[in-house]
């Protein structure tokens, strides 16, 4: 509705009541006229009071001293002598026309004060409705994006604009619309701040053209934008708790990381240490065997940091999701013979059972990490298991899976340990036995995961076994076959 | 002493260039270094070393972005330096003109092995390349397609056979897969690894004594493989 038709109507209403107000005085009239013989002229003066007041209480105080001056002349008119003239002779006649202007004016005063007080106990209300909609719609809510929206649309149900957008200003930034379009290109009618006692949060904007806002909206709003500014500031206090508590977590993990990794640390360097220095102080006589055997601890100490700083690496890798398998069709046999070669000269004291078979289909897998898996599962078979005992590595095919198993001849794990092994840091047996930062498994855990596959492990009639599974198909495909050339130069 | 072969080395970690300079300059070699890629770019042409050692990890630019502008206009052979886990870059390096990698930490052995690796290979493409390649009872003779083993004549397919004679004619230097697959089966078969894993484990079984613990021809996880000769 536009405002020429609204101020149009406005008028017409108006006009109809002047017209009732004036059909109701003549009405009055003619009753009193017919019946002037009966009525002394003082009972008529009072009796006109009663259309007056009706008049005025109904429809204010325009109608009601119109309606007066009109009664007046009526009044005058008809029942003064002399009858049928304008005239007043006696002063008393002037006073009745003050008494009904007086009852005109007050009563309209007096209930215009109603209607007003009345008016703004409704506006009260409502405005109460609403916020107590928008503050119970708030409650609860952790997410920027959520409270802006439903900010906007509790502005934009009240105050019915064009658009509304609320810019929320922050760590993330960001723009809500209603509607989600451009907003006009004029400058907003009505801009709120969305603040707390510290911060500005962000900005309410509304384009209105008309009706104009009025104070009481405007102080609606501003009351919004300040629900608004709670509920935003109660999100970001939150999310501020719940950052902390990871850091807190995290910091708790860290320090026992650096407690296990720094005694890790300092046993290969004690021995480098130790072993350089009575090199370099002239010591040990140029010939005598102890310096190679000297030489060859710092190298293969050397190498043992090594292999720790790079469980670290891989883990923390694993922990922050960047480790991601670079994938190509590789031999199983292969990957299982080439970590043997290596680790050649560990495994000397034990006896190797490989069932690995050459009629194994391609694995589509990350020849690196494999290599790594079936290293650190070794590895920790030789640790527990005793000497001259077998180590057996099976792999069979299961379905669209490859089923791989390392076991050992080694004690058996308190069931309730099985699943716990493959935690960061975690230890069976006392330390003092079994050396390693405590993170094998839990790489092999996070490289067989990153695969598609599951690991577990479990106690066998003799002995131990780590279990893993890993997909035969890469993306949908199933491993490839060809044609291998077979004629010779 | 100035015809000692020229070695520069790029890296930006002082400890590593004293180590490096200490050994190889006891071995006589003549050694230059540079910390950063701009000052290790503008020595190799001011200096013309024989042998480039370029550290991946620079601090003001990428160490393949430093490999490809030398192969620009130099030939001069190009062994990077690089940590554990990054394998990617390292076949990058090698796919830009790389010549060989070794990763930190690494044995003097090795070093000085690549080196010697490195300066057979710039002086053969000078034209001096042999025509046999032996390693232990192996011996390859690339001009007339014959593969000995002891007196016995191994058999070979036609692909295996250019498989080896590629691999033997590069020997002692790391091959990408890509860069093999490229050479024996055609560029568009480059991504078929899987091609390179069967004939590589055929060919092993003909000529290694023990396939699963091969002296001759080396797996290099994530990056390639090595031919081993006697050289």
């Amino acid at each position: 509705m536009n405002s020429t038709n609204m101020r149009s109507s406005t008028f017409i209403s108006h006009f109809w009541n002047y017209i009732i107000s004036f059909g109701l005085i003549a009405f009055v009239t003619a009753m009193f006229f017919v019946l002037r013989d009966a009525l002394d002229t003082t009972l008529i003066a009072l009796l006109y009071l009663i259309p007056l007041g009706l008049i005025t209480a109904l429809w204010g105080l325009g109608p009601g001293i119109t309606s007066a001056l009109v009664t007046f002349l009526a009044f005058n008119y008809f029942f003064i002598s002399p009858f049928y003239t304008f005239t007043v002779h006696r002063p008393t006649d002037v006073v009745i026309l003050v008494v009904f202007l007086i009852v005109a004016i007050v009563i309209s005063q007096l209930v215009g004060r109603t209607q007003a007080s009345f008016a703004a106990a409704t506006s009260r209300e409502r405005e109460a409705t609403q916020l107590y909609e928008l503050s119970t719609a708030l409650a609860g809510l952790h997410n920027d994006h959520v409270i802006s929206e439903i900010l906007a649309k509790q502005v934009q149900d009240v105050s019915q604009g064009e658009a509304v957008e609320l810019d929320i200003t922050g760590m993330q930034p960001f723009v809500f619309r209603l509607p989600d379009v451009t907003p006009p290109t004029r400058s907003p009618e009505l801009t709120v701040l969305i603040q707390t006692v510290r911060d500005v949060l962000g900005e309410i904007r509304l384009w209105r053209a008309a009706p104009a806002i009025s104070l009481e909206e405007k102080r609606l709003l501003e009351t919004f934008a300040s629900q608004g500014a709670l509920a935003l500031e109660r999100a970001r206090l939150a999310q501020a708790e719940s950052r902390a508590r990871v850091l807190e977590e995290s910091d708790h993990l860290k320090s026992i990381l650096l407690s296990s990794v720094s005694h890790e640390l300092r046993t290969p360097l004690s021995t480098i240490k130790a072993a350089s220095s009575s090199l370099r102080a002239n010591e040990i006589s140029w010939d005598s065997p102890a310096r190679a055997e000297l030489i060859a601890a710092i190298d293969d100490e050397a190498d043992h940091l090594n292999m720790l700083v790079g469980n670290l690496l891989d883990m923390s890798r694993i922990e922050s999701g960047a480790l991601k398998p670079k994938r190509e069709w590789n031999i199983l046999p292969e990957i299982v013979g080439s970590v043997l070669a290596r680790m050649r000269h560990s495994v000397e004291e034990h006896k190797l059972e490989i069932d690995v078979p050459e009629s194994l289909p391609f694995v589509p897998v990350d020849y690196v990490q494999m290599e790594q898996v079936f290293t650190n599962l070794v590895s920790n078979s030789l640790k527990y298991a005793p000497s001259n005992t077998v180590i057996r590595i099976r792999a069979n095919i299961e379905g669209e899976t490859i089923h791989v198993q390392v076991s050992n001849q080694g004690p058996h794990v308190p069931p309730e340990h099985l699943e716990r092994i493959f935690d960061k840091f975690y230890r069976i047996t006392a330390a003092d036995r079994v050396t390693g930062t405590g993170l094998g498994l839990s790489i092999c855990k996070g490289i067989i995961e990153a695969h598609g596959g599951r690991i577990w492990a479990e106690n066998v009639s003799d002995g131990f076994a780590f279990n893993f599974t890993l997909p035969l198909t890469w993306e949908g495909a199933p491993p490839p076959h060809f044609p291998m050339d077979t004629e010779t130069e | 002493m100035s015809n000692a072969p020229h070695i520069l080395v790029i890296d930006d970690e002082p400890q590593i260039q004293r180590a490096i300079r200490t050994i190889l300059t006891e071995k006589g070699f003549r050694v230059t270094t540079a910390s950063r890629g701009e000052e290790g770019l503008t020595l190799a042409a001011t200096n013309e070393p024989d042998i480039i050692i370029l550290d991946l990890g620079l601090p003001d630019m990428d160490g393949v972005e430093v490999c490809t502008r030398l192969r620009e206009w130099t030939q001069c052979p190009i062994i990077i330096l690089s940590v554990r886990d990054s394998e990617r870059d390292k076949v990058a390096a090698l796919d830009k003109g790389a010549d060989d990698y070794l990763t930190k930490p690494f044995g003097i052995e090795e070093l000085l092995a690549r080196v010697r690796v490195a300066l057979r290979h710039s002086t053969s493409r000078q034209g001096t390349q042999s025509k046999v390649i032996n390693a232990g009872s192996l011996m390859i003779d690339l001009a007339w397609h014959i593969v000995k083993r002891g007196d016995e004549e191994i058999k070979l397919t036609g692909t295996e056979y250019k498989l080896l004679a590629y691999l033997a004619a590069n020997h002692g230097r790391v091959l990408t897969h890509q860069n093999i697959l490229t050479q024996v089966w055609g560029p568009a078969d480059a991504d078929h690894t899987e091609y390179l894993r069967v004939y590589m484990r055929q060919l092993r079984k003909k000529l290694e004594a023990d396939p699963e613990r091969p002296q001759y021809i080396l797996t290099e996880p994530g990056i390639g493989y090595r031919f081993i000769s006697d050289e």
